[in-house]
């Protein structure tokens, strides 16, 4: 006995239920309990799909889907750094070095300025300002997303919300840190100061890769990561 | 026998008797308790052989689901071994992880099925993995049966 198409559904309702919000995670799942069911039928074709369903859950033990969602995340985290990685490569080659460069010695004089801190917490603060609208405005759409029960695929979530919950907390921890020690840039010795403006010329480029470069390749690197991808979205 | 004296661990609570009396028998505590712990350890032993299970499997199969390959398992075995859900699909998203596998998806009746197959690097690692398991057998069997690597 095959599943209907009404008891497919089911099956992609339950994961949900599970814990399970993403549909690539979802549809593996929804296909290995469907095989599952069938086979159990097979031995007790008396069994209600209710029950069949439940019988199949069992044998993913007491901690269900989590193991499996766990190791999706953490696949999906290290894909996601490779394409960030890819596309930030880029700036430390010909033509775009020279705009790195640029930001680099931007950094570097800027700090030596007397009282740079003050000017450097208040574009943080700038900065901040713009993430947290940024988040708001994701959620928002997220949660209409969500309400349409929309299929949304894990990277697609990390593409919109990920970015910007790494960079407001590294913007964050950067403004107490600075704010909290007191930071004096002007009075360092030149080493800490190439060794800090490297630093922050790079999290400037993760930044924009992550906010603005990814956002708007996100269908490209979707169909890259799913060959489903098209085909669900009637694209 | 084994079976029996297994089962016998979940129904009967070992007291403070140092042995039991089954059926006329006499069976002592610590036989049940290595009896079951065999049982036990073997699933264990097979743990950390799973990527090299999955690998093998791959090779001989071009391309596979999830629930193909419990099922090829089990039949491989004849249910010595049963691969569990929980742990099967977290060791497939870490070789894929990895770049070792590629996945493929296709619509088979109502439903979508996702495939694995190997990568180039996969192939690569799967010759490796096997041969590391056979150095593993070797050893093992080496210090296990000693007399056996005297032949």
């Amino acid at each position: 006995m095959k599943l209907s198409e009404i008891q497919i559904e089911n099956l992609y309702k339950f994961t949900r239920q599970h814990y399970v919000y993403h549909y690539d995670v979802q549809t593996e799942l929804v296909d290995h309990l469907a095989n599952d069911i069938e086979q159990i039928w097979v031995e007790h074709p008396n069994l209600s799909f209710e029950d069949a369903r439940d019988k199949s859950f069992k044998k993913f033990g007491i901690f269900g889907f989590m193991d499996v969602i766990e190791a999706k995340q953490k696949q999906m985290n290290k894909r996601y750094w490779k394409i960030i990685w890819r596309f930030t490569k880029e700036w430390f080659t010909v033509p775009k070095v020279v705009t790195t460069m640029l930001i680099f010695l931007g950094f570097f004089f800027a700090f030596q300025i007397p009282y740079s801190e003050y000017l450097f917490l208040a574009t943080l603060l700038i900065l901040i300002t713009f993430e947290m609208i940024a988040v708001y405005r994701i959620r928002k759409e997220h949660k209409q997303k969500e309400k349409k029960e929309e299929k949304i695929f894990l990277l697609e979530a990390m593409l919109g919300t990920t970015k910007n919950g790494f960079t407001g907390v590294t913007f964050i921890n950067l403004f107490n840190f600075i704010h909290l020690t007191r930071f004096n840039f002007s009075s360092l010795n030149i080493y800490w100061l190439i060794l800090i403006s490297s630093v922050i010329t790079f999290l400037c480029i993760i930044f924009y890769v992550s906010n603005y470069v990814l956002p708007q390749k996100a269908q490209e690197l979707l169909q890259e990561t799913y060959p489903e991808y098209k085909m669900v979205k009637n694209l | 026998m084994y079976q029996e004296h297994t089962k016998l661990l979940d129904t009967i609570s070992i007291k403070k008797s140092k042995s039991l009396e089954v059926t006329g028998k006499q069976l002592h505590i610590s036989t049940i308790k290595r009896l079951h712990i065999n049982k036990m350890g073997n699933q264990k032993l097979y743990k950390g052989s799973l990527q090299t299970i999955i690998l093998k499997l791959l090779e001989t199969n071009d391309k596979m689901y999830g629930y193909e390959i419990t099922q090829k398992v089990k039949e491989l075995t004849k249910g010595e071994l049963k691969i569990t859900e929980g742990a099967l699909y977290p060791a497939l998203h870490k070789l894929e992880a990895d770049g070792l596998l590629d996945v493929e998806v296709a619509k088979v009746g109502n439903r979508l099925r996702k495939y694995y197959k190997l990568t180039e690097n996969g192939t690569k690692e799967t010759a490796n993995k096997l041969e590391e398991m056979q150095e593993f057998l070797k050893t093992m069997q080496h210090l296990v049966n000693p007399k056996f690597s005297l032949e």
